[in-house]
Protein backbone atom coordinates (compact mmCIF):
# COMPACT_ATOMS: atom_id res chain seq x y z
CA UNK A 1 0.00 0.00 0.00
CA UNK A 2 1.70 3.34 -0.82
CA UNK A 3 0.70 6.55 0.65
CA UNK A 4 0.94 9.41 -2.19
CA UNK A 5 3.57 12.18 -1.30
CA UNK A 6 1.33 15.10 -1.04
CA UNK A 7 -0.68 13.24 1.84
CA UNK A 8 2.70 12.82 3.47
CA UNK A 9 3.56 16.74 3.17
CA UNK A 10 0.53 17.37 4.93
CA UNK A 11 1.41 15.39 7.53
CA UNK A 12 5.04 17.01 7.56
CA UNK A 13 3.27 20.79 7.55
CA UNK A 14 1.04 19.78 10.59
CA UNK A 15 3.85 18.38 12.34
CA UNK A 16 6.00 21.26 12.05
CA UNK A 17 3.20 23.48 13.11
CA UNK A 18 2.49 21.59 16.41
CA UNK A 19 6.43 21.43 17.48
CA UNK A 20 7.02 25.21 15.94
CA UNK A 21 9.28 23.76 13.22
CA UNK A 22 9.80 25.64 9.57
CA UNK A 23 8.52 23.47 6.69
CA UNK A 24 10.83 22.96 4.20
CA UNK A 25 10.09 20.29 1.89
CA UNK A 26 12.68 21.53 -0.57
CA UNK A 27 15.22 21.44 1.81
CA UNK A 28 16.40 24.16 0.95
CA UNK A 29 19.85 25.38 3.61
CA UNK A 30 18.22 28.25 5.13
CA UNK A 31 20.69 27.86 8.18
CA UNK A 32 18.04 27.62 10.75
CA UNK A 33 20.36 25.66 12.41
CA UNK A 34 22.49 28.33 13.72
CA UNK A 35 19.33 30.03 14.90
CA UNK A 36 17.84 27.13 16.73
CA UNK A 37 21.85 26.84 18.86
CA UNK A 38 21.45 28.26 21.96
CA UNK A 39 23.87 30.83 23.23
CA UNK A 40 26.58 29.62 25.35
CA UNK A 41 27.66 33.12 26.51
CA UNK A 42 26.60 33.25 30.17
CA UNK A 43 27.91 29.30 30.72
CA UNK A 44 31.20 30.32 29.33
CA UNK A 45 31.86 33.52 31.37
CA UNK A 46 30.44 31.80 34.45
CA UNK A 47 33.44 29.74 34.12
CA UNK A 48 36.05 31.95 36.86
CA UNK A 49 34.33 32.62 40.08
CA UNK A 50 33.44 36.49 40.34
CA UNK A 51 34.75 38.86 43.20
CA UNK A 52 32.65 39.66 45.63
CA UNK A 53 32.81 41.82 48.25
CA UNK A 54 35.74 42.19 49.87
CA UNK A 55 36.29 43.90 53.25
CA UNK A 56 38.56 46.63 51.60
CA UNK A 57 35.63 47.38 49.56
CA UNK A 58 33.60 47.45 52.51
CA UNK A 59 35.37 49.87 54.66
CA UNK A 60 35.72 52.34 51.02
CA UNK A 61 32.04 52.16 51.05
CA UNK A 62 31.69 53.29 55.11
CA UNK A 63 34.14 55.53 54.88
CA UNK A 64 33.06 58.05 57.76
CA UNK A 65 31.70 55.32 60.02
CA UNK A 66 34.98 53.79 60.98
CA UNK A 67 34.15 54.85 64.91
CA UNK A 68 31.27 53.14 65.23
CA UNK A 69 32.01 49.72 62.69
CA UNK A 70 34.94 47.84 63.84
CA UNK A 71 36.26 45.59 60.96
CA UNK A 72 39.53 43.56 60.32
CA UNK A 73 41.40 42.56 57.79
CA UNK A 74 43.79 40.31 58.43
CA UNK A 75 46.00 39.45 54.69
CA UNK A 76 46.36 43.75 54.90
CA UNK A 77 47.28 43.31 58.85
CA UNK A 78 49.71 40.50 57.75
CA UNK A 79 51.34 42.41 54.40
CA UNK A 80 52.03 45.50 57.20
CA UNK A 81 53.46 43.38 59.64
CA UNK A 82 55.80 41.91 56.83
CA UNK A 83 56.54 45.21 55.57
CA UNK A 84 57.92 46.13 59.26
CA UNK A 85 59.66 43.07 59.55
CA UNK A 86 61.12 43.96 56.64
CA UNK A 87 62.05 47.45 57.28
CA UNK A 88 63.64 46.58 60.87
CA UNK A 89 65.87 44.12 58.89
CA UNK A 90 66.96 47.39 57.10
CA UNK A 91 65.43 45.47 53.92
CA UNK A 92 62.22 47.95 53.18
CA UNK A 93 61.42 50.00 50.60
CA UNK A 94 63.56 52.85 49.41
CA UNK A 95 62.12 56.22 50.36
CA UNK A 96 60.58 58.17 47.92
CA UNK A 97 62.28 60.83 46.05
CA UNK A 98 60.58 64.13 46.27
CA UNK A 99 63.43 66.22 43.70
CA UNK A 100 64.40 65.48 40.58
CA UNK A 101 68.19 65.24 42.11
CA UNK A 102 67.89 63.26 44.55
CA UNK A 103 66.22 60.34 41.43
CA UNK A 104 68.76 60.87 39.48
CA UNK A 105 71.69 60.38 41.99
CA UNK A 106 71.01 56.79 42.28
CA UNK A 107 69.58 56.31 38.31
CA UNK A 108 70.96 53.74 36.75
CA UNK A 109 75.08 52.73 36.57
CA UNK A 110 77.96 54.89 36.02
CA UNK A 111 78.47 55.38 32.34
CA UNK A 112 82.13 54.58 31.08
CA UNK A 113 83.85 57.66 29.91
CA UNK A 114 84.05 58.21 26.06
CA UNK A 115 87.41 57.62 25.62
CA UNK A 116 87.24 54.33 27.02
CA UNK A 117 84.59 53.30 24.72
CA UNK A 118 86.71 54.25 21.68
CA UNK A 119 89.10 51.54 20.07
CA UNK A 120 92.48 52.01 20.80
CA UNK A 121 95.06 52.73 17.81
CA UNK A 122 97.28 50.43 17.11
CA UNK A 123 100.46 50.25 15.45
CA UNK A 124 102.39 47.65 13.81
CA UNK B 1 44.42 42.69 24.15
CA UNK B 2 44.01 44.98 26.92
CA UNK B 3 41.33 47.32 25.25
CA UNK B 4 38.68 44.60 26.63
CA UNK B 5 40.29 43.80 29.92
CA UNK B 6 38.13 45.03 33.35
CA UNK B 7 38.99 48.20 34.49
CA UNK B 8 39.21 46.68 37.97
CA UNK B 9 39.71 43.02 38.63
CA UNK B 10 36.30 41.04 38.84
CA UNK B 11 38.11 37.42 39.45
CA UNK B 12 38.59 35.70 42.87
CA UNK B 13 40.05 32.76 42.26
CA UNK B 14 44.24 32.31 41.07
CA UNK B 15 45.26 35.10 39.01
CA UNK B 16 47.93 35.51 36.69
CA UNK B 17 47.81 37.19 33.56
CA UNK B 18 46.62 33.79 31.41
CA UNK B 19 43.85 33.37 33.57
CA UNK B 20 42.73 37.15 33.01
CA UNK B 21 43.07 36.79 29.66
CA UNK B 22 41.18 34.18 29.41
CA UNK B 23 38.66 35.35 31.40
CA UNK B 24 38.45 38.50 29.22
CA UNK B 25 38.00 36.45 25.93
CA UNK B 26 35.12 34.64 28.12
CA UNK B 27 33.15 38.06 28.30
CA UNK B 28 33.95 39.48 24.74
CA UNK B 29 33.04 36.19 23.75
CA UNK B 30 29.37 36.64 25.28
CA UNK B 31 29.61 40.01 24.51
CA UNK B 32 29.92 39.36 21.20
CA UNK B 33 27.50 35.96 20.43
CA UNK B 34 24.53 37.03 19.02
CA UNK B 35 26.07 39.42 16.75
CA UNK B 36 28.17 36.30 15.45
CA UNK B 37 25.61 33.84 15.10
CA UNK B 38 23.43 36.74 13.27
CA UNK B 39 26.86 36.65 10.74
CA UNK B 40 26.63 32.75 10.64
CA UNK B 41 22.91 32.56 9.74
CA UNK B 42 23.89 35.09 6.67
CA UNK B 43 26.25 33.28 5.50
CA UNK B 44 24.34 29.45 5.82
CA UNK B 45 20.97 31.12 4.25
CA UNK B 46 21.53 29.93 0.51
CA UNK B 47 18.33 31.56 -0.23
CA UNK B 48 19.58 34.58 0.58
CA UNK B 49 22.05 36.66 -2.40
CA UNK B 50 25.37 35.36 -2.47
CA UNK B 51 26.56 39.21 -2.02
CA UNK B 52 24.42 39.82 1.23
CA UNK B 53 26.59 36.47 2.33
CA UNK B 54 29.86 36.82 1.00
CA UNK B 55 29.84 40.54 2.92
CA UNK B 56 28.79 39.08 6.10
CA UNK B 57 32.01 36.32 5.27
CA UNK B 58 34.12 39.39 5.26
CA UNK B 59 32.68 41.00 8.37
CA UNK B 60 32.99 37.77 10.62
CA UNK B 61 36.52 37.29 9.83
CA UNK B 62 37.60 40.83 10.20
CA UNK B 63 35.68 40.46 14.07
CA UNK B 64 38.48 40.51 16.71
CA UNK B 65 39.81 37.34 17.68
CA UNK B 66 38.79 37.60 21.31
CA UNK B 67 34.97 37.28 19.60
CA UNK B 68 35.83 33.74 19.15
CA UNK B 69 34.70 30.78 21.23
CA UNK B 70 38.04 28.67 20.13
CA UNK B 71 40.42 31.67 21.52
CA UNK B 72 38.89 29.85 25.41
CA UNK B 73 40.68 27.37 26.90
CA UNK B 74 39.53 26.20 30.58
CA UNK B 75 41.79 26.80 33.16
CA UNK B 76 42.44 25.77 37.06
CA UNK B 77 40.65 28.02 38.96
CA UNK B 78 43.76 26.75 41.85
CA UNK B 79 46.94 27.53 40.12
CA UNK B 80 45.88 28.82 36.62
CA UNK B 81 47.47 25.68 34.36
CA UNK B 82 45.54 25.05 31.26
CA UNK B 83 46.61 21.10 31.12
CA UNK B 84 45.03 18.09 33.09
CA UNK B 85 41.95 20.37 34.21
CA UNK B 86 38.92 18.88 34.71
CA UNK B 87 35.88 20.37 33.28
CA UNK B 88 33.80 19.55 35.93
CA UNK B 89 35.89 20.74 38.80
CA UNK B 90 37.47 23.30 36.72
CA UNK B 91 40.60 22.68 38.26
CA UNK B 92 43.69 20.64 36.99
CA UNK B 93 44.81 16.96 38.44
CA UNK B 94 47.18 17.68 41.35
CA UNK B 95 45.07 20.32 43.22
CA UNK B 96 41.63 18.43 42.65
CA UNK B 97 43.71 15.16 43.54
CA UNK B 98 44.36 17.47 47.27
CA UNK B 99 41.20 18.69 47.27
CA UNK B 100 39.18 15.47 46.47
CA UNK B 101 41.12 13.52 49.83
CA UNK B 102 40.78 16.58 52.04
CA UNK B 103 36.70 16.11 51.43
CA UNK B 104 36.28 19.70 49.92
CA UNK B 105 34.75 18.43 46.63
CA UNK B 106 31.47 16.75 47.42
CA UNK B 107 30.70 13.68 46.10
CA UNK B 108 33.95 12.36 45.74
CA UNK B 109 35.40 9.58 47.35
CA UNK B 110 38.81 7.52 46.71
CA UNK B 111 38.28 5.06 44.95
CA UNK B 112 39.43 1.62 46.51
CA UNK B 113 38.99 -2.41 45.38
Amino acid sequence: MSVPQSRIFDLLQVQCRIFSQTFNPQRLRTGNRVLRQRLRGPSVAAYYPRRVATIKDLKKLYKGFDEEMETWDDDEEDRLEHLLLAKQRGKGAPKKKRTAEESKKIKGKKKPAVAAIAPKESKF
Amino acid sequence: MSQFRAKKLDLSCFINVRVLRDHTKRKVFEQYETERQALRYIIRNTTLPGRARAQAQLQLSQMHCYTRSTQINNRCIEGGKSRGVFKDFRMARYPFRMNALEGNIPGVKKASW
